[in-house]
C-alpha cells in the first residue's frame, strides 16, 4: 500500500472512525483502525464487533493495499502534523508515514485479522435522507432502557412502511415516538430495533442532505452513503405492543409554551428529591401549576399560564422524564393530553407538526 | 431456763452485715478504693496477696483523716459524708454508706494508717475482728494506706465461699479497673504478689486509659461518642462495628461516674448497632451517663452495682440516640488495611467535612454550599437534572462514548475527586484521605432508610409502568403477596391479584433508572417467603422488607455509574444515619487516611 493523502482528509476520516473503537478490548486488532487503499480513495474502518464503521476519503492511490494501525496513534499522529500532503508506505505490519520533514513507523496488524463485515445485500433497500433519520433518532433514541433486564428495550423500534417510517424508544416508563412520510420503497415492512449506539454512529457520520440507502441481512442492518457505511448488529425479539398503550382517552388537553414549562419544572427539579425527582402538575382554568416538597429538604411551587378548560386535577411526575420530553419537544408550544391521575400523559407538538408523541407515566403520590 | 432470745452485739451485728458490702476481696478493694478516691487522692496503689485473701492494701495519697476522725470511722455509719437522711439523695461520692471500713474490719485483721494533708501526726490503728487492738502515733507521709489481712479469718463459713486466689485477683483487678475507667485523672497501680497488673498514670482522656488498659490497637478502633438528650448526656467510647466481633468484648456502663451493670441498657446499645453488625456480635462500649443526681438511684443495691432510673425509657432513647450518632460519623468506616497491620490513630474528622469535601470542588467552585447534598441540582446544565440517568448522554448505551460529546462530559473531567473502580467501587478523595464505597452496599444503606422512612411518614411515590408486569408465583409466594401487599404498596409496588396465583404489577419503586422492578419483586417475594439470613435478622415485617428491598433494589456491583451518579450516591450515602454499613453488617466504606498512607510509605 502506498498512497498520498492531505492531512485535513486523514484526520476528518480517522475522526469519524475513532469513535467505534473501543476502550478496553480482549482482542486487540479492534483497537486498530483498517486502512484499504483503493481506487482513488482511502477507506478506514473500525468495529467493536456490534457496530462497524467504514469511512472513505480521497487519496491518491499509487498502489492499493490494507493494514491495520493502532488507532489512538494515528489518531493522534494525524492531529498533530502539519498542514501538508501525508505519504503513507506500508509494509508487511509495518506503516510508514511522513509529512513534510516528520517520519513515523508504527507497528500494525495484518488486514486478515481484522473482522469482516456483515454481508449485507443492498438491492432491496430504503432510501432516506440523513435529515429525516437525524430527526427521527434524535428525538427518539433517549428514551431508550438502559436496564439490562429487557434487552428489547434497549433498542429503538424503527418500523418501516410503504410510505412512512416510525421509530418508538421506550423505558417502560416514558416514551417517544416520531413519523416521518417515505417517498421510495423497494423494500418490504420492516420492524427493527436497532442500538441506539449504532444510530448515534448514524445520526453523526452523515450529511444531513445525503440520501442514506438502508437494507438488512438476518442479523444485521447496514446504513449506508457514497462515502460511509455503518453495520449493525439488529436487537432480536418481538418489541412490546406499544401502540395499545399510548392512550386514546384522554379527554383534558393544555396548551403551553414548551420553554416556560421547561424553565418551571427546571427550578422545580431544585427541590426535587433525590431518588424519585417527583413534580406534582395541577392543572386549573388557565393555569398550570407546580409543586414539589422533599422532606427534610423543602418544598417549591410555580405556576404558568396554559390554555386549559377543565375541571382541576393534579398529576406527578419524575421532573426528569418530563424535562427530557420539552428538551426534545420540536414546537415553541406543547400540547399536553390527560385523563386521571395514574393514567399516562401525553405531549405532542402543539402546533401538530412534526408527527411526534411523547408519553410519560405518573409517579403515583403516596400519602 | 435459757433465755431463747439475745441481742446480738454490736461486734457480731457488724460481722453479719458486713456480708452485705463485704462478700469477697474484690468488694474490699472496691470500697478502699473509693475512700481513697472520695480523699481527693492524686494515685492510688493496690496490691493483693493470695487473691486478697491473705492481704489487701490499698494505699492512697489523699487527704488523709485526723487521729479523732480515723477512730470514727471505724463506727459503724459513721460517715463524714452524710449528715442527714435526705443527703441521701444528693450524694454523688462513692461511700456514703459509711459501714464500709467499720464492717470490713470486722472480718478481718484491719490496719489503717493516716496523716491528714494539713499535716501533722499520723494515727495507726490496729482492728481485729472488730475491736479496736491499739492506736499509735505513726510517722508518714499525707495520705491514707488501709491494710486487710486474713479476710474471713475468723469466719470460715463465709471463707468457704470464696473462690481460688487467681479467681479473686481477677475480680479485684476488674473492680479496679472499672474505678479506673471511671476516674482518669487518677493514677492507679495495681499488684499481685508482687507482679504488677496495673500500671496506669493520669490519663488526659479515656482514650488515653483505654490505650494504656488494652493497647493503642483497642483504643484505635473505638469511635467517641458525646450527645445530650435533654438533660442526660452519654459520652464515651464505642466500637467501630467492622472492629466488632474480635476478641473480648468490653463492655462498660457509667452512671455519673460510677460504674453499674445494666442487661437493659446494654441491650440497647445493641440495638443502635443493629445493621452495622452481624446479629450475634457484641460491640464493646464505655459510655459514660451523665444524669441529675436524683433522676437516678444508686442505693438499690448494697455493692451499687446496679442502679435505678426514674426515667428509663429516656435514659435508653439517649443512649440509643448517642450510639447512633457515633456510628454515623465517617471515623465510624472500616479503616482500609490488612488485617493486623498497624494501627495509626483515628483521626476524628467531623462527617460533614469529610462529606462536603467530596462535593466542594463542583465546576462553579462554591465551596461550603450550605446544602451541598442538593446543589448538584443548582448548575443550570439540564443535563444535571438527569441523576442517576446518564448525564448528557441521550441514550446511555455508550456512556463512554457518548460522554465525549455530551454537554456535560468536560465538566466531568474536571472533578476527578470520584472513582469508579471496576464498575464497582467509588474512590473518593476527602481532606483527610481516600474513601473506597462499595457502591452496592452504599445503595442498599440508602435505601433501607429511605424504605424504614416510608414506613414511618408513610410517604413516598411510585412509578407508573407503561407494561404491567403479570407474574405466576407459587403457592407460599402467593400467600406472601397477599399477606403484604398493604407493606409492598407502601414501598411502591401497586399489586393486582389477578386470581390463579397470578399477580399484576402496575407500579413500582424506582430506586434507580436501571431498576428491574420485575426481576427485584421476584428476587424479594422469593426472600420474604423463603427466609434468608439478611431478612431473618430482621426485627419486625417492616424491616424485613425494608432490608430485602434495599437489596434486591440497589445497583449491583457490575453497573457502570456515571459522575453524576456516584455523586449523588455519596451525597446520599453520607445524608443516612450509618453511612459506614450497610444492611448485611457488612461496611460500606473502607477508609484510608493520608496518616495511614505515610505510616505505610515510610513517612513518618
Amino acid at each position: 500500500m502506498r498512497l498520498s493523502i492531505t492531512r485535513e482528509k486523514l484526520q476528518e476520516g480517522l475522526g469519524a472512525v475513532a469513535a467505534t473503537i473501543p476502550n478496553k478490548t480482549t482482542l486487540p486488532v479492534l483497537s486498530n483502525i483498517l486502512l484499504r487503499a483503493q481506487g482513488a480513495r482511502l477507506e478506514m474502518s473500525g468495529t467493536d464487533l456490534d457496530i462497524s464503521v467504514s469511512v472513505g476519503v480521497d487519496a491518491e492511490v499509487e498502489q492499493a493495499g490494507a493494514i491495520t494501525v493502532p488507532a489512538r496513534k494515528i489518531s493522534d499522529i494525524a492531529r498533530e502534523l502539519e498542514s501538508a500532503p501525508v505519504h503513507l508506505v506500508a509494509d508487511g505490519d509495518q506503516i510508514e508515514l511522513s509529512c513534510g520533514k516528520s517520519r513515523f513507523k508504527l507497528f500494525g496488524l495484518p488486514e486478515g485479522e481484522f473482522p469482516s463485515f456483515p454481508e449485507v445485500d443492498f438491492s432491496e433497500s430504503w432510501k432516506v435522507t440523513a435529515g429525516t433519520l437525524q430527526e427521527l433518532i434524535g428525538h427518539t433514541a433517549f428514551a431508550a432502557s438502559t436496564e439490562e433486564s429487557r434487552p428489547i428495550l434497549n433498542g429503538v423500534l424503527w418500523q418501516l412502511r410503504s410510505d412512512h417510517c416510525t421509530m418508538v424508544a421506550t423505558n417502560g416508563h416514558r416514551l417517544a415516538r416520531m413519523t416521518f412520510p417515505l417517498e421510495e420503497v423497494d423494500a418490504p415492512e420492516a420492524d427493527l430495533i436497532v442500538p441506539p449506539k449504532a444510530l448515534q454512529q448514524v445520526e453523526r457520520l452523515f450529511e444531513a442532505d445525503e440520501e442514506v440507502e438502508v437494507a438488512r441481512s438476518e442479523n444485521h442492518l447496514a446504513f449506508r452513503s457514497a462515502t460511509r457505511v455503518v453495520y449493525t448488529r439488529l436487537i432480536e425479539g418481538p418489541y412490546p405492543n406499544y401502540e395499545q398503550v399510548i392512550p386514546s382517552d384522554n379527554d383534558k388537553q393544555a396548551v403551553g409554551s414548551t420553554g416556560a414549562l421547561e424553565k418551571a419544572i427546571r427550578r422545580m427539579a431544585v427541590v426535587a428529591s433525590d431518588q424519585t425527582h417527583r413534580v406534582r402538575l395541577s392543572f386549573s382554568e388557565g393555569t398550570l401549576g407546580f409543586r414539589v416538597q422533599t422532606p427534610d429538604l423543602g418544598e417549591a411551587e410555580d405556576e404558568v399560564s396554559v390554555d386549559y378548560q377543565g375541571e382541576t386535577l393534579e398529576i406527578g411526575f419524575n421532573a426528569n422524564y418530563l424535562l427530557e420530553v420539552l428538551r426534545y419537544m420540536p414546537d415553541e408550544d406543547v400540547r399536553i393530553e390527560f385523563r386521571a391521575p395514574e393514567r399516562a400523559a401525553t405531549f405532542r407538538p402543539a402546533g401538530g407538526e412534526p408527527d411526534y408523541l411523547c408519553l410519560v407515566m405518573p409517579l403515583r403520590l403516596l400519602d | 431456763m435459757t433465755r431463747r432470745i439475745h441481742i446480738l452485739p454490736d461486734r457480731v451485728a457488724n460481722q453479719i452485715a458486713a456480708g452485705e458490702v463485704v462478700e469477697r476481696p474484690a468488694s474490699v478493694v472496691k470500697e478502699l478504693v473509693e475512700n481513697a478516691l472520695d480523699a481527693a487522692s492524686q494515685r492510688i496503689e493496690v496490691s493483693l496477696r493470695g487473691g486478697g485473701k491473705t492481704e489487701i492494701r490499698v494505699a492512697d495519697d489523699g487527704s488523709g483523716m485526723e487521729r479523732e476522725d480515723a477512730l470514727l470511722a471505724l463506727d459503724r455509719h459513721a460517715t463524714s459524708k452524710i449528715r442527714e437522711a435526705e443527703d441521701l439523695h444528693r450524694v454523688s461520692s462513692f461511700g456514703f454508706r459509711g459501714e464500709a471500713l467499720p464492717s470490713i474490719a470486722a472480718v478481718s485483721r484491719f490496719e489503717l494508717e493516716t496523716a491528714p494533708a494539713a499535716g501533722g501526726v499520723g494515727t495507726r490503728i490496729r482492728v481485729r475482728s472488730g475491736r479496736v487492738g491499739s492506736v499509735d502515733d505513726a510517722a508518714r507521709r499525707p495520705g491514707t494506706t488501709v491494710t486487710v489481712r486474713a479476710l474471713f479469718g475468723d469466719l470460715p463459713a463465709r471463707a468457704k465461699f470464696l473462690r481460688s486466689a487467681s479467681g479473686e485477683t481477677r475480680a479485684c483487678s476488674e473492680a479496679v479497673l472499672l474505678l479506673a475507667l471511671a476516674n482518669l485523672p487518677v493514677a492507679f497501680r495495681l499488684e499481685s504478689n508482687g507482679r504488677v497488673l496495673l500500671d496506669l498514670p493520669s490519663a488526659g482522656s479515656l482514650r488515653a486509659r483505654v490505650a494504656d488498659l488494652w493497647g493503642e490497637e483497642s483504643a484505635a478502633e473505638l469511635l467517641e461518642v458525646d450527645r445530650s438528650t435533654g438533660e442526660i448526656r452519654v459520652g464515651g467510647l464505642i466500637q467501630r462495628p467492622e472492629a466488632a466481633g474480635r476478641g473480648t468484648s468490653r463492655r462498660y456502663l457509667f452512671v455519673n461516674g460510677r460504674p453499674f451493670r445494666s442487661a437493659a441498657l446494654h441491650r440497647m446499645v445493641d440495638e443502635a448497632y443493629r445493621t452495622t453488625v452481624p446479629g450475634q456480635v457484641r460491640p464493646a462500649f464505655l459510655l459514660y451517663l451523665s444524669v441529675e443526681p436524683r433522676e437516678v438511684d444508686v442505693n438499690v443495691h448494697p455493692a451499687k452495682a446496679e442502679v435505678r432510673f426514674r426515667d428509663r425509657p429516656a435514659v435508653e432513647a439517649a443512649l440509643r440516640s448517642a450510639v447512633r450518632v457515633g456510628l454515623g460519623g465517617l471515623e465510624s468506616a472500616a479503616p482500609a488495611k490488612p488485617e493486623g497491620a498497624g494501627t495509626a490513630g483515628v483521626a476524628a474528622p467531623a462527617r460533614p467535612a469529610a462529606a462536603s469535601a467530596v462535593r466542594e470542588r463542583g465546576p462553579g467552585g462554591d465551596a461550603g454550599a450550605a446544602d451541598a447534598s442538593h446543589r448538584s441540582h443548582d448548575r443550570p446544565s439540564p443535563s444535571q437534572l438527569a441523576l442517576f440517568v446518564p448525564g448528557g448522554a441521550r441514550t446511555g448505551e455508550d456512556r463512554s462514548a457518548a460522554g465525549e460529546e455530551a454537554p456535560g462530559a468536560p465538566a466531568v473531567r474536571r472533578r476527578p475527586l470520584l472513582w469508579q473502580l471496576h464498575d464497582r467501587y467509588i474512590l473518593a478523595s476527602v481532606r483527610d484521605g481516600l474513601l473506597l464505597i462499595d457502591q452496592h452496599s452504599a445503595h442498599e444503606r440508602v435505601l433501607f432508610e429511605e424504605i424504614m422512612r416510608r414506613f414511618e411518614k408513610g410517604r413516598g411515590a411510585s412509578q407508573r409502568l407503561l407494561f404491567p408486569v403479570t407474574l405466576r408465583l407459587g403457592p407460599d409466594e402467593y400467600a406472601a403477596v397477599e399477606e403484604l401487599a398493604g407493606l409492598l404498596r407502601q414501598t411502591g409496588f401497586e399489586i393486582e391479584p389477578f386470581g390463579d396465583r397470578t399477580v399484576i404489577i402496575h407500579a413500582g419503586p424506582q430506586p434507580h433508572p436501571g431498576f428491574d422492578a420485575e426481576g427485584c419483586f421476584r428476587a424479594m417475594i422469593d426472600e420474604l417467603t423463603h427466609g434468608s439470613p439478611l431478612v431473618d435478622s430482621a426485627r419486625n415485617q417492616h424491616e424485613r422488607i425494608a432490608k430485602s428491598l434495599a437489596c434486591k433494589g440497589a445497583i449491583k456491583a457490575g453497573q457502570p455509574l456515571t459522575f453524576d451518579e456516584m455523586a449523588e450516591l455519596v451525597d446520599r450515602l453520607f445524608a443516612t444515619e450509618l453511612p459506614g454499613h450497610d444492611v448485611h453488617g457488612r461496611p460500606t466504606i473502607l477508609r484510608l487516611t493520608l496518616e495511614e498512607l505515610e505510616r505505610r510509605f515510610g513517612r513518618t
